[in-house]
């Protein structure tokens, strides 16, 4: 089977993994930062950095993306000001955010080497 | 009592009484009952319904709203949070009301549809910047997640000053004089309710303040419990009290620190605990601290966990088992926020030994993280063991710190060694 190398370097840990596992199967168990609630899509929590290798994750689905986008909207300075969701969906996905460097550890499975973190 | 009561001209309370219930959700101990609080606002173009009651208690709550509304004037129903006890009624004022519009929180989309088994329902998701209007009355959102679930949102009544708050700042106490100018002494049922449903969410509730006190306030109105409209920036001020830190804390800010908890029958979990205790002080900017969970209890102990970075747990086996002191703090961990909390167990054995894997489960289904499998020691430990446990430590410490070497691993090697007993 296919191997790949995903790092988690807040614990400094690489794991090799048969591809098409999902970050979420390994961050509980090397007991990485990277967080999770409902591991399901729906709560956002498990958002994690990707460092390096981006191109080497599933593509990210529309649904992810909106969990995405509005748990920013929580977690962002400023978030209590923003007028207008449409406009930081915009400018976030211009500047690469969603899907890019940022994903969900339960959606995202790996089909080559990567690099997280937690956020 | 079936009348609605007034809060002001324009709005009135047309919740249920719940007196004779005795304990709440499980988990809540309810001496004098509940109430469920729903309230209409009455504006020029349109009557809000803003919360429900429990389905058991539908038929006050109807008889009430009669009394202030009829049907065809409802245009808005709220929901300020989907638990059950809150929107048991919905389905039938949704009946009676078909022309409503239905407005939750963004995080309560998929709940709804949970709730009511069914996809095709029409709403309007709002977040803090959204308003609808009344005509000469307007309500506000206030994006107040997990307080104290993902939904939970708040509702402002602009012209009024009346925050219609759901579960924040509410409690269970039932009294049909309703005001907390007028009720009985509610105190300690205030701050029952913050410590058994708001602490967990405590960095939640400093944000939801943030949001909350620059705004004028002349009636606070919560789902449970008395309406608090005689000084109702006080609740405010003991929430804030309440989810800030106690004492001054000696720890800097670029140091960590890690508790270790130990039970011992016959010494060998103390020598253990110790050695572990001086290994993770070997790394720059740890405070490590010994507890023995023999010389206190969960409920002491529970509040130097929630402000700790790490959490280490000694314990012998007994009969196959942690000892329940042990387990009694762990399970007092669902008071407080624990997740991504580093976390480890510990302990000496006689023969089977298998508490150290029980806990590590339990901590890891805590949501806290476990980067190191726990040290196991059949009966007195030996030097070589005694520098395990000093290794343990010392690599708990690294771990918070993050300086800890780089590892290699195979997944399969990782998941075996999670799985294994021994």
């Amino acid at each position: 089977m296919a191997k790949a190398k995903v790092t988690f370097s807040d614990v400094n840990v690489t794991v090799n993994v048969p591809v098409g596992t999902r970050i979420i199967e390994l961050s509980e168990a090397v007991g990485s930062y990277i967080a999770y609630n409902c591991r399901e899509g729906d709560c956002g929590v498990c958002l994690f950095e990707v460092i390096k290798g981006q191109e080497n994750l599933s593509p990210v689905s529309k649904e992810e993306s909106s969990v995405i986008l509005t748990r920013f909207q929580e977690i962002m300075d400023g978030w209590r000001t923003t007028k207008s969701l449409d406009a930081l969906q915009e400018k976030m996905q211009r500047e690469n955010f969603i899907g890019k460097h940022c994903r969900l550890a339960c959606q995202t499975q790996v089909f080559g080497d990567v690099v997280v973190a937690p956020l | 009592m079936t009348q609605p009561v007034w809060l002001s001209e324009r709005v009135q309370w047309i919740g249920a009484l719940d007196p004779t219930m005795r304990s709440f959700d499980i988990v809540l101990k309810t001496p004098n009952g509940t109430t469920y609080n729903a309230y209409a606002v009455r504006g020029s173009e349109g009557v809000a319904v803003i919360d429900t009651v429990k389905e058991a208690c539908a038929e006050q709550f109807f008889t009430r709203l009669e009394a202030v509304a009829s049907y065809d004037e409802i245009k808005v129903i709220v929901l300020n949070h989907l638990e059950p006890d809150h929107t048991g009624a919905l389905p039938e004022l949704m009946r009676r009301a078909p022309q409503a519009k239905l407005y939750i929180s963004k995080s309560a989309q998929l709940m709804l549809k949970a709730l009511l088994n069914q996809q095709d329902i029409d709403y309007t998701p709002v977040g803090t910047s959204d308003t609808v209007s009344l005509g000469d009355r307007t309500l506000r959102f206030l994006h107040t997640p997990y307080l104290h679930w993902p939904d939970t949102q708040c509702t402002y009544l602009e012209e009024e000053y009346m925050l219609f708050s759901g579960d924040v700042f509410g409690c269970h106490f039932c009294d049909e004089r309703l005001f907390n100018d007028k009720v009985g002494d509610f105190r300690f049922a205030f701050e029952y309710y913050y410590a058994h449903i708001m602490r967990p969410f405590r960095e939640h509730v400093l944000n939801a303040l943030a949001i909350l006190e620059p705004l004028r306030m002349n009636i606070i109105a919560p789902t449970h419990g008395p309406i608090l409209r005689d000084q109702p920036k006080r609740y405010m001020q003991r929430y804030r009290e309440l989810s800030g830190q106690r004492l001054q804390s000696e720890v800097n800010a670029d140091e960590k620190t890690l508790v270790i908890f130990y039970i011992s029958a016959y010494g060998s979990t103390t020598q253990m605990a110790q050695m572990i205790r001086a290994g993770a002080e070997q790394v720059a900017g740890v405070r490590a601290s010994l507890y023995d969970m023999e010389g206190g209890d969960a409920d002491l102990f529970v509040d130097l966990v929630e402000d700790a970075d790490g959490i280490l747990i000694g314990s012998p086996t007994i009969n196959g088992d942690a000892v329940k002191p042990a387990w009694d703090l762990v399970s007092s961990f669902a008071k407080i926020n624990v997740r991504g909390k580093l976390a480890g167990a510990f302990g000496s054995y006689g023969w089977s030994g298998e508490a150290v894997r029980m806990l590590e489960d339990r901590l890891r289904g805590l949501k806290m993280r476990l980067p190191q499998s726990g040290v196991r020691i059949k009966l007195i430990p030996s030097s070589e063991e005694l520098e395990e446990c000093r290794r343990y430590g010392q690599e708990a410490g690294e771990h918070l710190m993050g300086v800890n070497a780089p590892r290699v691993l195979d997944m399969a090697d990782l998941l075996a060694s999670r799985q294994a007993q021994v």
